[in-house]
């Protein structure tokens, strides 16, 4: 069972591979790269040469191409310490013109172009654009080179950055010992409380490990997931993050701050994190913090995107099993009877009317008892939640009606029915007993992807009654074309897709002993 | 010589003559002859419901290419009269006089929702037909040779499970990015990956009765693998193919107007970019008709469509047809 299992786990691993790998293709090489400026306000703004330097810059950060400009090279030189600052400063006046460069650009320009052509790159030189004589805005000369990474080159460094390990040599030039401190007594909440907690000087992180108030009460930050920096959705946050952070209002608390300032914050001190000479730079921190760890997040009233979509799916879908499981066996129990046809009309109904538009009835029908059909956070009622929640069960109300509906009248028909029947058993034994629990065992195949579809949101759902969940996202991102987050979550659904299939067999194996992983061809 | 020779005076080859086993004679079957899609449409209308539902299909489809075709439909005619937008039933027969355009108001640009509904329901139906079309042939094929070959069932089930994994609202909208939001584009887009599913089910199918025992008497026999497919198993498979692509037409449309609301349908004025045109005039009092028409009327087309092809489904069904 476990070879197999774990024969199927790296399968599922090169499946998702394969699905990152498609996607970078269709997204990075396919798709017309300007469009990630559509809303890009800082775009439109940038003129002339300024726009071509500001797009190729941008290409450079979200992982298009390598982009090196003639200052960067300059400033590599001086650092080097093969050129002194005079000759820097020389060399880096470009001409209007490639021409009328001085001798001592003309020599690093070529010097430039020479070392980065070696290194596959493109150099590309803009000529000053020229209005009425005079340099127009943004139209100065610009020198550059790109270079487009290669799909293996994007895939490793995609996948070699999901993961980052936190530990003590992670900050470059940390002023101070290096160095892990194990306390009972977390110095958050005073020092006095007990509260394990494991602090780090020269990590990432300030607070390594750490317990609190909040699901799931132990955290730690040794490892940190990055799926894909955002650009427009929400800009340079990861992806992992947008969808765990919580939302809505702060949440205000008396905090007390290392310098031991307390006032009334939402500063969450346990997510600190090293940010070089901010203490220096920043007066509202030196009241506040005693070293560089000053970059904290905040904590929010309400649930994060993910929360909201899995408390709506996962009450949907206990609703849905509840209710359509036992319908099922109703419409079964009295096939061609009026339970049966009106159970059928219902499928019919589900299966053929669009989703959006049995979705749009239902609100409609809300609306006119009373419910709240849009979704506003920092609200106590709690009964917008209804109507998604009900949105979601009813469809999957009625495949599972269907499907089970199926299976009992396929075992209906089965031998051992007859044999029991025949045996003596009462009908509500047989059913109860022995047809029940065959037919079961199909259905439960499906609760793990449930669960874990639960996670993913709903997407007309959550659009229609404007929940702030991750059903959007997706589509958010494909319209704004924010390629980190489309990665990132098709990297996120193909996970919990190949995880939900062999969750499922796992579950079906356990459920029924006839079902063997070992030997499979008897 | 005999006595019948003597009575008849004639000679015995002139008496009798001699009867050969005849091998064309006993070939022939004297039961009453069986026509397969003859016995399909006896048994389809048996049941009266059918009758009002054939005729319902053949009306909407009917009247979705008719009518367009003979009306001239003109979005902008009334553009510029303020008057004359998101008007209710009432309000617009009594603005334009009593006419079949105005029975269900006008629209955000003065335009008749009732014309605008069906231009748009001939547009998503030819989507839904080509769109089926392509997959069904291109699914039933491969669907085919897969469920045939051990070799092609490996290659092709690692392409199932990994495309299986691309969300497919991520592949349209690629594909609509890439080329112009057309017609022809929505097509491919539907159509790029939307066979593997139907390639994947006639697979199944496929290999459920490949080793029954007639294919494997048959194929002792020396028939080609062709010939096997071809006239012992696709006759098999006919009602489960019909019931499929009595799923899939309704479906598409289905999926069109999804993919219309989330902002990546195609530019031609469809169901769905009517029903996301319209989704504002559902809360305001005396609009609603221009949301609620166009939803209705997919409702119906879809319904429509899809309990002619499970009926039809039943019917091609021989099981039935004692």
């Amino acid at each position: 069972m476990v070879k197999y299992l774990f024969k199927r786990l790296l399968h599922g691993l090169l499946s998702i591979v394969a699905v990152v790998v498609i996607v970078m293709v269709m997204v990075y090489s396919l798709m017309d790269r300007t469009l990630i400026f559509a809303s890009d306000s800082l775009y439109s703004k940038q003129l002339n040469n300024n726009k071509t330097v500001y797009m190729y810059k941008r290409w450079a950060q979200y992982g298009y191409l390598d982009c090196v400009t003639y200052s960067d090279y300059l400033n590599l030189l001086a650092k080097n310490g093969e050129i002194d600052e005079e000759t820097k400063a020389a060399a880096a006046v470009l001409g209007r013109t490639a021409d009328k460069d001085s001798a001592i650009t003309k020599e690093y320009t070529a010097k430039f172009a020479e070392y980065y052509q070696s290194q596959g790159y493109e150099p590309v030189r803009l000529d000053a654009v020229l209005l009425n004589k005079k340099v127009a805005q943004g139209g100065q000369a610009q020198l550059f080179a790109y270079r487009d990474y290669p799909v293996l080159t994007r895939l490793t460094k995609y996948f070699t950055s999901i993961f980052t390990i936190d530990n003590i040599h992670s900050v470059e030039n940390y002023k101070g010992e290096r160095g892990l401190e194990f306390t009972l007594y977390d110095p958050v909440y005073g020092g006095e409380k007990f509260s394990p907690a494991i602090i780090g000087s020269g990590t990432n992180h300030r607070y390594l490990f750490y317990v609190d108030s909040t699901f799931p009460y132990v955290h730690q930050n040794f490892l940190t997931v990055s799926l894909g920096t955002s650009y427009t959705v929400n800009k340079g946050v990861d992806v992992f993050d947008t969808m765990n952070k919580s939302q809505g209002s702060y949440k205000q608390m008396l905090i007390t701050y290392p310098s031991g300032l307390t006032e009334m914050s939402a500063d969450d001190l346990h997510s600190a994190t090293y940010v070089e000479n901010s203490l220096e730079t920043s007066a509202v921190y030196a009241t506040r913090f005693v070293d560089d760890y000053t970059n904290v997040k905040t904590y929010k009233n309400n649930m994060s995107k993910v929360g909201y979509s899995f408390v709506i799916g996962i009450i949907a879908t206990i609703i849905a099993y509840l209710l359509g499981i036992p319908l099922g066996i109703v419409m079964a129990k009295n096939k061609d009877k009026l339970v049966d046809k009106l159970g059928t009309i219902y499928i019919v109904f589900i299966i053929a009317v669009p989703s959006l538009a049995y979705i749009f009835l239902f609100k409609a029908i809300g609306g006119v008892i009373g419910l709240p059909t849009t979704f506003v956070m920092d609200t106590a009622s709690k009964a917008m939640f209804i109507l998604p929640i009900v949105s979601l069960a009813l469809p999957s109300v009625a495949s599972l009606m269907k499907w089970m509906r199926r299976y009992m009248i396929d075992q209906m028909n089965s031998d051992y029915v007859k044999f029991a029947r025949s045996g003596g058993l009462t009908e509500s034994e047989i059913f109860s007993k022995h047809i029940s629990k065959n037919a079961l065992i199909p259905i439960v195949h499906g609760i793990p992807g449930s669960i874990l579809g639960a996670i993913t949101g709903a997407i007309i759902t959550e659009r229609v009654y404007v929940v702030p969940g991750a059903g959007n996202l997706l589509t958010q991102a494909i319209n704004s074309y924010d390629n980190g987050v489309i990665i990132g979550l098709t990297m996120f659904y193909a996970i919990l897709s190949v995880l939900s299939i062999i969750l499922g067999d796992i579950l079906m194996a356990l459920i029924d002993p006839r079902i063997s992983f070992e030997s499979k061809d008897r | 010589m005999s006595d019948l020779e003597k009575k008849y005076n004639l000679s015995e080859k002139e008496l009798f003559s001699r009867i050969d086993h005849d091998s064309l004679e006993t070939e022939v079957i004297t039961a009453p002859r069986y026509s397969y899609w003859q016995s399909v449409f006896k048994v389809f209308f048996r049941k009266k419901i059918n009758i009002v539902i054939l005729s319902l299909f053949v009306f909407i489809i009917g009247f979705a290419y008719i009518y367009p075709s003979i009306v001239p439909y003109n979005s902008d005619a009334n553009l510029l009269n303020g008057a004359l937008k998101h008007l209710s039933p009432s309000q617009a027969i009594a603005a334009h006089g009593f006419s079949i355009h105005w029975i269900l108001g006008s629209g955000a640009a003065g335009q008749s929702t009732f014309d605008q509904m069906w231009n748009g329901a001939r547009i998503s139906i030819s989507l839904a037909f080509i769109c089926a079309l392509i997959n069904m042939v291109v699914g039933t094929i491969i669907g085919a040779v897969w469920g045939f070959s051990k070799r092609v069932d490996m290659v092709m089930t690692e392409v199932y499970n990994i495309i299986g994994n691309i969300p497919y609202v991520l592949l349209i909208s690629v594909l609509v990015m890439l080329f112009t939001a057309s017609f022809w584009t929505m097509v491919f887009a539907l159509t790029v990956t939307g066979w593997l599913s139907i390639a994947y089910f006639i697979r199944t199918q496929v290999i459920i009765i490949r080793d029954r025992e007639y294919n494997l008497a048959s194929r002792c026999l020396g028939t080609s693998i062709i010939t096997i497919a071809l006239k012992n198993i696709l006759p098999f498979m006919t009602s489960v193919i019909v019931t499929l692509a009595a799923t899939e037409i309704p479906s598409y449309i289905s999926y069109e107007v999804f993919l219309a609301y989330i902002g990546m349908g195609m530019k031609d004025m469809s169901l769905g970019r009517i029903i996301y045109a319209a989704e504002a005039s559902m809360l305001t009092p005396g609009w609603q008709t221009e949301f609620w028409a166009p939803v209705i009327l997919t409702s119906i087309i879809t319904v429509v469509l899809y309990v002619v092809g499970q009926n039809l489904g039943d019917a091609s069904d021989p099981r039935t047809h004692m």
